[in-house]
């Protein structure tokens, strides 16, 4: 019993989506179908996305070892470390929830919070996108739009550095296995 | 599965490779973990599949164009803040969607609003975001990225 009400706490989503299918089934039954098909066809399109990137969160976990972090992506690394994060999110793929699993080991290895912070910020750009912004809506408003994106990322950071204070980072230290 | 899936698994497949050469038992350890995770998030993932399949169906293009296009004056940028940062669909559909608008008469401020909001607000994503940082971390970043998008939107609707 305390089990399942840990589980439903984590996972409350899942009891808010099943009450709204069945809302949806009774009133609309043909629309609840075609959200069920629309979700049904998103998750087989990304579960094999999903599955590497925990593939890799896994390898990460074993190989990395949090020094090599804690030099390039830690407290101390500044602006450089902000500018690798702001790197790293660019070239991120897959949807934000994948990446999340990710971001939280690297804070478990001692990442800093502005660095994680910077990495969702510009895993807002698109790389792969750029050449379609282009033509559809030219080089300008392309270019505009990513290196705003981009240049945001340095704001972002501080600004939830801030919102969040010092300590707020510890309880991700260590112990990434439980994934919660 | 699209180009870009198919390098990250090539990518991945590598990695697990050369992991495999160096050590057994630490690759079995990684996959472990990997598979403990995702084991520990998939009816969050089930959930969040669910709600996007909702949320297409309930929230039509022509709904989103009513409110963007000409006539929402000022307004345009917040409501393309609200509507981008509840979208759900591919990157790749917004770019269509908001060349669309720019020609039924939205605003640049607008359209680059809906643009950065569709990716960097994620409305859908907070529980999943709330689950895995707290919610502490997680409002604050979909209000700053909100705050942002609106910014951003009409700095591009000044400079364009």
């Amino acid at each position: 019993m305390n089990k399942l009400a840990k589980w439903s706490k984590q996972n409350w989503l899942v009891w808010v989506v099943a009450a709204a299918y069945i809302v949806m089934a009774l009133t609309r039954p043909a629309e609840a179908a075609r959200a069920a098909s629309l979700g049904v066809q998103t998750f087989v399109a990304l579960i094999a996305t999903l599955l590497t990137v925990f593939v890799f969160v896994g390898l990460f976990q074993v190989w990395i070892n949090d020094e090599f972090i804690m030099k390039h992506l830690g407290e101390q690394s500044g602006i450089k470390g902000l500018a690798l994060g702001a790197g790293l999110g660019t070239v991120l793929h897959g949807p934000l929830i994948g990446v999340f699993p990710l971001l939280q080991a690297l804070l478990a290895k001692g990442a800093k919070l502005g660095v994680v912070v910077a990495i969702v910020s510009t895993w807002a750009i698109k790389l792969p996108m750029i050449p379609l912004e282009i033509r559809l809506f030219g080089w300008k408003f392309a270019l505009l739009r990513n290196g705003l994106l981009f240049v945001s990322a340095f704001v972002m950071a501080p600004m939830m550095e801030w919102a969040l204070g010092n300590g707020w980072v510890d309880r991700f230290r260590g112990a990434p296995e439980e994934g919660t | 599965m699209n180009l870009t899936d198919y390098i990250l698994i090539g990518i991945v497949l590598v990695l697990l490779a050369v992991s495999t050469l160096k050590s057994r038992p630490k690759t079995k350890k990684a996959l472990k973990i990997g598979a403990k995770q995702f084991w520990n998030v998939l009816p969050f993932f089930v959930a969040v599949f669910g709600l996007i399949g909702l949320l297409e169906v309930l929230l039509t293009p022509k709904m989103v164009q009513a409110w963007l296009g000409s006539g929402s004056g000022v307004l345009a940028p917040f409501y393309a803040a609200v509507f981008g940062g509840m979208a759900t669909g591919p990157p790749a559909a917004v770019f269509p969607l908001g060349q669309y608008l720019l020609t039924q008469h939205a605003s640049v401020a607008a359209v680059s609003t809906l643009l950065i909001a569709w990716v960097a607000v994620g409305t859908v994503t907070l529980p999943a975001e709330i689950r895995f940082f707290g919610a502490r971390f997680a409002l604050s970043r979909w209000a700053l990225a909100f705050v942002l998008s609106i910014v951003l939107g009409l700095t591009m609707g000044m400079l364009m």
